[in-house]
């Protein structure tokens, strides 16, 4: 690898953890969520199995997943406190998530949240930016319908006063990326 | 007289100089753009070398656009989005208006748009009962502080946070205390039921993808990300030039975009939006609809003018404006229409018309460092001396403007009458009236005229190469040939040293003021002549050498642009060199070693013109005095001297002023820098140099001389 993707999603202000299985990806989810006394937790895009692990881990905490209901929407997802969406791939160069939704919810559960944290499985991460284009199009072309990319590189930020630093403008203050080892 | 042809443009030019607060804090905020962009190149692979990718991926592009965006069309429809396209902005509002009426919006939640702007879409749907609501936080300032943006990437940038703070005590009717985080946090409350409630959700777009019938939006701050997920309709506005043909293209432009805004590689936030998601699940009757509007406005006619079909290749950086000189003393809001800085005066001439961009081109003084810095290489100088060109033709040429364009047969004449000529130059009234009548700035201290050409002491001199290694012809420009021909034949000297044989065949002057003026009739006849007058000694072999940098400039850079397809101009850009870069390559060859203590002890500050960057920074001349002993360091802010060739030899505030206020930073680091002298190769950055610092400045050859 040419680059690293920790050093580089750190440096755009963002926070990685890496663990060793989706068993302590869940855990490592509800300790983030005791640290910031989060009533309300949203998920969308994970496996089901981690789904249900997070789900055990924080039986304290309202646990909101999919399938979203249209009628509860936006309002549930803006209660939550913390956000966890699954991603397809990352991009060491740019300190890169790549999230993939064809359900507007998942974009909502990673931007309404204070705290947003983006799941990687370690395997998926490529080094270069450039070669980004043939996965981006296999997921583009894999839904002939509705489907949205998002880059999240770091946290929310701005910094149109005094040129100032700021983050968590509209979208998250902290980015958490979790990345579970590929496995031996 | 100017100031009465351009009274708005002056009294703004007054203002902004006046301001000096507003100008720290704009130049402070563009210094960051260049020296960010700087670090990220660093970190690239291949540096720089995605210029070249950028510039190839949007010719193609741009070519192939008809094609592209039927296939965009198509793909778009494909996934669900309804397309329109529209001929004009009226058409553009029209629909949005509709829509807006039809689904009964009450509130549009926008995230930042220049294309929106472009065509003032806000008001006319504020006018018919809609809250529009920019959520980008710099618009969202300007926005309810009633102004325009004053910067492309920082719109609000000359408001402080005690500003900030009380606009937002003003409209949430609660006291915002004046730090930073506790604005957000009142943002964030503020904007957030905005965010959740819109009916419609308002956004521009980077890239269009036809390949797969999609869109790129980039933000930092997330708010692109909510307005297009949460509104039921979500209204996308794209230019049709923003259309790639695949993938790798739009990646391509999503990085150099923020890469060259702001160092970033990418923003926080990419969406590649594909039609329209669901939000939730649960029984249908979704009215979950995504609307593109291609908009057209002025942009056809663009791409079918090819002096203005470059300007389609603009990927709304910014970078022109960080390191346009006198956009860095002016700002925004007085150098630009609705679209600022030097891509400002292309664009508003091709969308806004060309009177309107005829209003602020005079700002430009074609340094050219705008296209230096262009992550698609766009050559600006030449579109804005076209659009000058062509607004002259509407209105004429401002008689100073004229003055400056035949400098030439001015300085023949001084030659001609060179003592009385130098005497009246020297004398107080006779400038103050020439600053009345002609416009020539009266504090400038001009070099005097020499009697004695270079052109009729070179035809005298006898030749000291008995059997030269190669032949070189030499292009003199007019300061040397008719101030200062000592230095030409220095020059001369110095080839001769190396065994050149130089002549100096029949030519004109380089003719780069018609360009700087938009003279192009003229511009284009002297690059005709020159061309064909030395293209012939190129074809024998020889190389040409100019030692002005403007002068090689307009032989290298310019001429293959204004004849496009010229095989003559082509070649002789091929072959033109600056006089230092070809001397070291002399040097090599023949094994040369000058005396290596010639200069030590001495320490230089070395000045880079302009003109010089793209022909390789000065590094010649540095490379000559550093093999002599000299001690030489590049002192540079980044951007222009202020002089701008002829401009600052202009008087009042389209001039001098100006470029005085331009120069400032400058003459300052010279001055704190403890270096003996400045060492520049323009005659005109001298000129400015030496008012501006006191400083002794030399041109290289000069300090062989002074020793």
């Amino acid at each position: 690898m040419d680059f690293d993707f920790t050093s580089r999603f750190e440096k755009l202000s963002g926070i990685v953890h890496r663990v060793a299985s989706p068993a302590a990806a869940a855990e490592k989810v509800a300790q983030l969520c005791r640290e910031r006394q989060a009533g309300c937790l949203a998920l969308a895009g994970l496996e089901p199995e981690l789904t249900a692990a997070i789900e055990a881990c924080c039986p304290a905490i309202t646990v909101l997943k999919e399938p979203y209901s249209r009628a509860d929407l936006p309002a549930a997802i803006d209660r939550a406190t913390v956000g966890v969406t699954g991603m397809a791939f990352a991009i060491a160069q740019s300190g890169t998530m790549v999230e993939v939704s064809v359900n507007d919810a998942t974009r909502l559960v990673s931007s309404l949240p204070r705290t947003h944290i983006g799941v990687v499985r370690e395997e998926t991460i490529i080094d270069h930016y450039a070669d980004s284009g043939p996965l981006i199009r296999a997921i583009i072309d894999s839904h002939p319908e509705q489907v949205v990319i998002s880059f999240i590189s770091g946290p929310s930020r701005t910094g149109d006063i005094e040129l100032k630093l700021t983050l968590g403008v509209h979208g998250p203050e902290e980015a958490h990326c979790i990345i579970i080892a590929a496995p031996a | 007289m100017a100031t009465d042809r351009y009274p708005r443009l002056y009294h703004k030019i007054e203002a902004a100089l006046q301001d000096r607060t507003k100008s720290d804090l704009l130049r402070g905020c563009m210094k960051r753009g260049r020296d960010t962009r700087a670090a990220a190149l660093e970190a690239l692979p291949g540096g720089a070398s995605f210029r070249d990718d950028v510039r190839a991926a949007k010719e193609r592009c741009i070519e192939n656009l008809p094609r592209l965006k039927q296939q965009f069309i198509e793909r778009a429809r494909q996934r669900g989005a309804i397309v329109h396209e529209a001929a004009t902005g009226a058409e553009a509002i029209a629909y949005c208006l509709d829509l807006a009426r039809r689904r009964g919006a009450r509130t549009i939640a926008k995230s930042k748009s220049l294309t929106t702007e472009e065509i003032d879409l806000n008001h006319p749907l504020i006018e018919a009962g809609v809250e529009v609501v920019e959520t980008d936080l710099g618009e969202l300032i300007i926005q309810l502080a009633g102004e325009k943006p004053f910067h492309l990437v920082f719109p609000s940038i000359h408001k402080m946070a005690p500003d900030v703070a009380e606009i937002f005590s003003r409209v949430t009717g609660t006291e915002v205390p004046n730090d930073i985080p506790a604005i957000m946090k009142v943002v964030r409350q503020y904007l957030r039921p905005i965010f959740l409630n819109a009916d419609i959700g308002l956004t521009g777009a980077n890239v269009g993808i036809a390949e797969t019938g999609g869109i790129c939006i980039e933000t930092n701050e997330g708010n692109a990300r909510l307005v297009s997920s949460l509104g039921s309709c979500h209204i996308c506005l794209i230019g049709m030039e923003k259309i790639v043909e695949t993938v790798e293209d739009a990646l391509l432009m999503i990085l150099a975009h923020p890469v060259s805004a702001s160092g970033q590689l990418p923003t926080n936030y990419v969406t590649w939006m594909h039609g329209r998601s669901p939000l939730g699940e649960g029984p249908t009757g979704d009215d979950r609809e995504s609307h593109i509007i291609i908009l057209d406005n002025g942009r056809s006619a663009m791409r079918d003018d090819p002096e203005m079909r470059e300007a389609l290749y603009c990927i709304r950086c910014g970078a022109c404006m960080n390191i346009c000189p006198t956009y860095g003393v002016v700002g925004g809001h007085t150098f630009g229409h609705i679209y600022p800085g030097p891509m400002g005066i292309c664009w508003t001439a091709g969308v806004h018309g060309l009177e309107v961009a005829g209003d602020f081109a005079q700002l430009c003084i074609s340094c050219g460092l705008c296209k230096e810095i262009c992550p698609a290489q766009i050559n600006m100088p030449q579109m804005i001396a076209e659009i000058k060109h062509r607004d002259a033709a509407a209105t004429g040429h401002l008689l100073v403007n004229r003055v400056m364009m035949g400098a030439d047969r001015a300085a023949r004449l001084g030659s001609a009458t060179a003592p009385l000529a130098n005497l009246a130059l020297a004398s107080r009234p006779i400038r103050q009236l020439l600053e009345k009548t002609i416009g020539l700035a009266a504090e400038r201290r001009l070099p005097p005229f020499a009697f004695s050409t270079f052109m009729n002491r070179f035809a005298k001199r006898v030749s000291r190469v008995a059997t030269p290694r190669r032949t070189v012809v030499f292009f003199v420009d007019v300061y040397a040939n008719h101030n200062n021909p000592d230095l030409g034949l220095a020059a001369v000297d110095a080839l001769e040293a190396l065994g050149c044989a130089v002549i100096v065949p029949n030519q004109d002057v380089s003719g780069y003021p018609y360009i700087a003026y938009g003279g192009m009739d003229q511009a284009r006849r002297i690059a005709r002549s020159n061309s064909d007058k030395l293209a012939p000694w190129v074809r024998k072999g020889y190389e040409v050498v100019a030692i002005e940098p403007t002068a090689t400039y307009a032989l290298a850079v310019s001429y293959p642009n204004l004849l496009r397809g010229d095989e003559n101009a082509r070649l002789l850009a091929d072959h033109t060199h600056e006089l230092f870069e070809f001397l070291i390559e002399q040097e090599d060859e023949t094994g040369f070693h000058p005396p290596a203590d010639l200069f030590a002890g001495r320490r230089f500050g070395f000045h880079c013109a302009c003109h010089q960057r793209p022909l390789g920074g000065g590094s010649g001349a540095i490379k000559w005095l550093r093999r002599r002993g000299a001690q030489v360091e590049l002192i540079e802010t980044g951007t222009c001297c202020g002089m701008g060739g002829t401009f600052g030899l202009k008087g009042g505030l389209l001039g001098y002023d100006l470029s005085r206020a331009v120069g400032q930073p400058l003459f300052d680091l010279f001055v704190n820098s403890g270096v003996e002298a400045i060492v520049t190769e323009s005659s005109v950055c001298s000129i400015q140099l030496a008012e501006g610092t006191a400083m002794k400045v030399y041109h290289p050859l000069e300090l062989l001389t002074l020793r």
